[in-house]
C-alpha cells in the first residue's frame, strides 16, 4: 500500500448520454468503479471495512437526464500523466459514460458533491399545447414564493426556489420548447428541472401524465465562490 | 407469421421515463455482443426481469457458445416488469430482445430457461407479449422454433405444450447442433414438422409433439408419454452430458451489468454435479456425474475475469464448492492474488463440517458476516432418512469452529414435511438451533453484547421428479400450518429467530412438480386469471391459483399431497437424467429404513446407473476423502 502523502487526486470530467442517460446515480457509481478497476490505473483503496476504491462523484443526475459535464475525483497511488490516465480510463469505460478530460487537483479541496454548487441545464419538451408565456410567469411566481413543497416517491421534500433557481430563458424552435436553467444547490438540497416543471405546469392546471415528458441535460457545473464568481472544476 | 427483424428501441424509449428501473432495458453493457449479424438469430429468454435472469450461468454459457459460431448470433431476452409490459401492450409494442431491440417473434429460435416451476406463468406471459402462439401446436410454419432447457426440465410435461423442443441436460454442445438442424432444414425449405423430427434426433432433445399421453391402470391420473408410432422418437430421451467439463470455457460471464443484479459478482463454475445423494435434491440426481475443473484453470479464469470485468468479488459456484478436491489450494492462491485490491472471494454455501468452516474462514478474511449451514432436518433419524450424512457431532464442531473463528451470526436451513417426519423431528429443529446458540454463548459469552444470534429458516418439502422422494406426497396445508405453530411454540429461547416459507407457494410448486401434460390447462388458466411473477412474494396470489384450479376442475391439495405407489408409471419417465428407477426405488426403501448411502466420489460406486447409461464417469482432479 502506498504512503497516503504521495497519493494524487485526479479529477475526471465525463459524459452521460445516449441510452445510459437512464442509469440511476448508484448504477453510474458502480459502473465507473468497475471501469476504474478494468483500466489498470494505480487506484487507491480505502482502509475501511469494505475496502472501496477512493472515488468521489459530483451531485446525482436525475434518471433520464444526460450530461456532458459530470465529474469524479479518483485517488491514485502514483502520478500518471493525466493524458495517459485519461486514455486508460476511456478504454475501460462504456462510450456513453466516457471520460473527456482529466487533471490533478489539490487534495485539500472539499468533496465534489458539496463543492460544485452551480449547474446549467438544457430542457427540451414538445411545444404543442404549452402556454409559453404562462410557463415563464409560473417560474417567476415560484421564485418569488420561495419554498416549494413536493413529493419525491413517497417522501415529502422542500426546496427554496428563490435561492435554488438562479435564472431561466425560454425559446421556441422547431415545434419544441427549449429552456435554459441555471440552478444553485446548497446543504438544503438542489432543484431538479423536473420538479420545477411539474410545479410550473401545476400552476397552469396541467398535472400528472398530462405534463409533457422533457429531455433534460446538465450542460455545466461550477463552484460558486463567495464573490459570486463561477470557478471551473478543472 | 414471423415478425420482421427491425430495431424498435425508438418506440420503446419514450416509455422508459415512465417505468421503474429503466436500466433493465438498456443493453449496451460492457462485454455484451453488439454485432448481431446472424444471419441465423437466436434469442435466449429468461422468464423474469433482467436482474434475476442476467446472473444465470446457463444463459451466459449458451450466449457465448452461440455467438462464437460462424453465422449464428445470440441475444438475451428478459420479461419486462409489469409496469412496462402493460405500457407495451397499450402501445402495441411486442416483447423485444435486448441487443438489437428487435421483436422476439422475429428470431429463428427462441430458447427459454426453465429455472424453477414458479416461472411457468411468466413463460405464457412472455410468449403472449411476443405475439408468438402460446401452444406449439398452433404455431405457423414460419414462426420461431421455441425451445427450453435448464435445471427444471425434469418434469417438463405441464409446460411442454408451449415448446417445440426441450433440451435435457448440458447445453454447450447440443444447442449448436439444434441450431444447425433448424438452420439447415429452413434452408432446404423443410416443413415445421420435419424440423421437429430432425430436432428429436439430436441426443438429449425431447420433442413433446411426437409423444402421446396414455392413461391406463399402470399410470397415475396424468398418464405417461409414449412416442408416436412412426415418429422414430426414442421411447426414453436420455439427458445430454458433457464428457469433458474441464475443456469448457471457465469464464462465460463477461457481461458487466449496470444495475444491481441478484448475484452481482464474477462467477466461476468450479465443478458440475454432486453425488452426496440427498434424497430430496433434484439437482443432486440430475447433474451427475461429478466433474471438477482443475485448480489452475479456475485460478486463471478468476484472474482474467476480474481484469476484464472490473468486478470486486469472485464467487466459486457449484452445487457443493467445498467438495472440490482442490478447494483449499484454489482459495489460498486466489487470496494471495487479490491481497490489497479490495476484491473478495466467496463460496455460495458451506459444508457442515470443520473443513467447511476452514474454507469459509479462508474466504471471509477479517469480514465476518453471517454463516449459513443446511442441516435440513432436526433429528439424526430424519437426517439419515434424507441421506444428509451430517451428524450432531459435525454440527457441534462446525458451530464451535465458526464461533471461534469470529462469526457471530449463524443461519440454519431446514425443511418441514419430509417423508416420515413426526412432531419430535419438528421439536428437534429447535433443539439443534438451541445447541448452536449455547455453543456460541460458551465460546463468545452471554448477553446481547456478545452479538451471538441464531436464525432458522424452514422451507416446506416439495417432492421432485427423478429423486428418491418423487413418490412422496406433500404435507397437507393444514398440517404444515400446525407444524409451523408447533415449531414456533416449542422454541426454547427468544434469541432464536424463526422464519418459514409461505405454505401456499410450496403447495403450488408441488402441484406443478407432480402434474402431467394436462397440467398446462391449470397454468394457462392461472395466467388468464392474472398470475405472473409468481416467484415474487408480493405478486403471488394463491386465490388466483385456486380460482384457476376451480375453473379447470383441479384439486390443488389433492394433487400435491397424493402419495404414489413405487410401481406406478410416472408422467416424467420418458425424459431421464439417467438415474435408474431401480436406484431411486432402492433409495426410497433405504430412506424408510433410515439407512444412508455414501457419496460415490469418496467411496465406491453406489449404483445410480448414470455412468453406464451415458458412458461417462466422475472426473475428480485430486483426492476426495470422507470427513476431510
Amino acid at each position: 500500500m502506498s504512503d497516503a502523502s504521495t497519493q494524487k487526486r485526479l479529477r475526471v470530467r465525463y459524459r452521460k448520454d445516449g441510452r445510459l442517460a437512464y442509469l440511476g446515480h448508484l448504477e453510474v457509481l458502480n459502473t465507473i468503479n468497475r471501469s476504474v478497476r478494468r483500466s489498470d490505473v494505480p487506484f487507491a483503496v480505502g482502509n475501511g471495512f469494505a475496502r472501496r476504491i477512493r472515488l468521489q462523484f459530483s451531485q446525482a443526475l436525475p434518471v433520464g437526464a444526460s450530461s456532458e459535464c459530470e465529474f469524479y475525483d479518483l485517488t491514485l497511488t502514483e502520478e500518471l500523466e493525466p493524458s495517459r490516465a485519461l486514455d486508460m480510463l476511456r478504454r475501460a469505460t462504456p462510450s456513453a459514460l466516457a471520460p473527456d478530460e482529466a487533471g490533478y487537483v489539490d487534495r485539500s479541496l472539499p468533496a465534489l458533491e458539496a463543492w460544485l454548487t452551480r449547474a446549467d441545464w438544457h430542457v427540451q419538451l414538445p411545444a404543442q399545447g404549452v402556454d409559453v408565456s404562462g410557463l415563464g410567469e409560473s417560474f417567476s411566481a415560484l421564485k418569488s414564493e420561495g419554498v416549494l413543497s413536493y413529493l419525491r416517491g413517497e417522501k415529502r421534500k422542500t426546496i427554496d426556489v428563490s435561492s435554488a433557481l438562479v435564472s431561466w430563458e425560454i425559446s421556441l424552435m422547431d415545434d419544441a420548447l427549449h429552456i435554459e436553467l441555471a440552478t444553485r444547490s446548497s446543504n438544503d438540497g438542489s432543484l431538479r428541472p423536473q420538479v420545477l416543471l411539474n410545479a410550473a405546469f401545476d400552476r397552469l392546471g396541467v398535472a400528472g401524465s398530462d405534463v409533457p415528458v422533457p429531455r433534460v441535460a446538465r450542460i455545466g457545473q461550477w463552484h460558486e465562490g463567495e464573490d459570486g464568481l463561477l470557478v471551473n472544476a478543472l | 407469421m414471423r415478425l420482421p427483424r427491425e430495431d424498435w428501441y425508438d418506440r420503446l424509449e419514450p416509455l422508459l421515463a415512465r417505468v421503474e428501473k429503466p436500466s433493465r432495458y438498456l443493453d449496451h453493457e460492457w462485454g455484451a455482443v453488439e454485432d448481431q449479424d446472424g444471419p441465423f438469430h437466436v434469442c435466449m429468454m429468461y422468464p423474469d426481469v433482467y436482474e434475476v435472469g442476467q446472473p444465470n450461468m446457463g444463459i451466459a454459457i449458451l450466449y457465448n457458445t452461440l455467438n462464437a459460431q460462424e453465422g449464428i448470433s445470440c441475444e438475451r431476452g428478459f420479461l419486462p416488469w409489469i409496469d412496462l409490459s402493460d405500457l407495451m401492450r397499450e402501445k402495441g409494442i411486442p416483447l423485444l430482445a435486448l441487443e438489437s431491440s428487435s421483436p422476439v417473434a422475429s428470431f429463428d429460435i427462441v430458447g427459454f430457461t426453465l429455472a424453477h416451476e414458479m416461472a411457468c406463468t411468466n413463460i405464457v406471459e412472455a410468449l403472449d407479449l411476443s405475439g408468438i402462439a402460446i401452444r406449439a401446436a398452433e404455431r405457423a410454419e414460419d414462426d420461431p422454433i421455441v425451445i427450453a432447457g435448464g435445471p427444471s426440465v425434469w418434469n417438463c410435461e405441464p409446460v411442454s405444450p408451449m415448446f417445440d423442443a426441450i433440451l435435457l441436460g448440458d447445453g454447450e454442445e447440443a444447442i449448436v447442433e439444434m441450431c444447425h438442424v433448424v438452420r439447415d432444414a429452413r434452408a432446404c425449405g423443410m416443413t415445421r414438422a420435419e424440423i421437429l423430427r430432425g430436432l428429436s434426433e439430436v441426443e438429449g432433445v425431447y420433442v413433446p409433439s411426437l409423444y402421446d399421453v396414455v392413461v391406463d391402470q399402470s399410470s397415475t391420473e396424468w398418464g405417461y408419454a409414449v412416442s408416436r408410432e412412426g415418429s422414430d422418437a426414442p421411447e426414453v430421451v436420455l439427458k445430454r452430458t458433457l464428457r469433458d467439463f474441464s475443456k469448457t470455457d471457465p469464464l462465460p460471464q463477461k457481461i458487466v451489468p449496470y444495475m444491481g443484479i441478484v448475484q452481482d459478482r464474477l462467477a466461476i463454475e468450479v465443478l458440475r454435479g454432486c453425488a452426496r445423494g440427498c434424497r430430496f435434491c433434484q439437482a443432486g440426481m440430475s447433474y451427475r456425474p461429478v466433474r471438477e475443473r482443475p485448480a489452475g484453470d479456475v485460478i486463471a479464469a478468476a484472474q482474467e475475469g476480474l481484469a476484464v470485468t472490473g468486478h470486486d468479488e469472485v464467487s466459486l459456484t457449484s452445487l457443493s464448492t467445498t467438495d472440490h478436491s482442490q478447494c483449499a489450494q484454489i482459495l489460498h492462491q486466489l487470496n494471495e492474488d487479490i491481497r490489497g485490491t479490495g476484491v473478495r472471494v466467496s463460496i455460495p454455501s458451506q459444508r457442515l463440517d470443520s473443513f467447511g468452516v476452514e474454507m469459509a474462514a479462508e474466504v471471509g478474511g477479517a469480514k465476518k458476516g453471517g454463516l449459513t449451514f443446511a442441516p435440513e432436518a432436526g433429528s439424526q433419524r430424519l437426517r439419515d432418512v434424507i441421506n444428509k450424512n451430517v451428524t450432531v457431532e459435525n454440527i457441534d464442531m462446525a458451530a464451535r469452529n465458526a464461533f471461534e473463528n469470529g462469526w457471530r451470526r449463524m443461519k440454519l436451513y431446514f425443511m418441514m414435511g419430509l417423508p416420515t417426519e413426526t412432531d419430535d423431528d419438528i421439536v428437534a429443529i429447535n433443539e439443534v438451533a438451541d445447541r448452536v446458540l449455547e455453543i456460541g454463548r460458551d465460546v463468545v459469552g452471554k448477553g446481547p453484547k456478545s452479538g451471538v444470534s441464531v436464525s432458522i429458516s424452514v422451507a416446506v418439502f416439495v417432492p421432485k421428479a427423478h429423486t428418491p422422494f418423487q413418490w412422496a406426497g406433500q404435507l397437507p396445508l393444514e398440517e404444515v400450518r400446525r407444524r409451523q405453530q408447533l415449531l414456533l411454540h416449542s422454541c426454547p429461547d427468544h434469541a432464536i429467530k424463526i422464519s418459514y416459507h409461505d405454505a401456499d407457494v410450496s403447495l403450488v410448486e408441488a402441484v406443478l412438480s407432480k402434474m402431467g401434460r394436462r397440467g398446462f390447462e391449470l397454468i394457462y388458466a392461472a395466467w388468464r386469471h392474472g398470475c405472473r411473477f409468481d416467484a415474487w412474494t408480493d405478486q403471488f396470489s394463491f386465490q388466483k391459483w385456486e380460482d384457476a384450479a376451480q375453473e379447470v376442475g383441479f384439486d390443488l391439495q389433492k394433487i400435491a399431497s397424493e402419495q404414489l405407489p413405487l410401481t406406478v408409471r410416472l408422467p416424467w419417465e420418458h425424459t431421464s437424467p439417467a438415474v435408474s428407477k431401480g436406484f431411486l426405488q432402492r433409495e426410497w426403501r433405504r430412506a424408510a429404513e433410515g439407512v444412508t448411502t455414501p457419496d460415490c466420489t469418496m467411496t465406491s460406486c453406489t449404483g445410480c446407473g448414470v455412468c453406464p447409461a451415458l458412458g461417462v464417469k466422475n472426473a475428480i482432479v485430486g483426492d476426495r476423502h470422507v470427513g476431510r
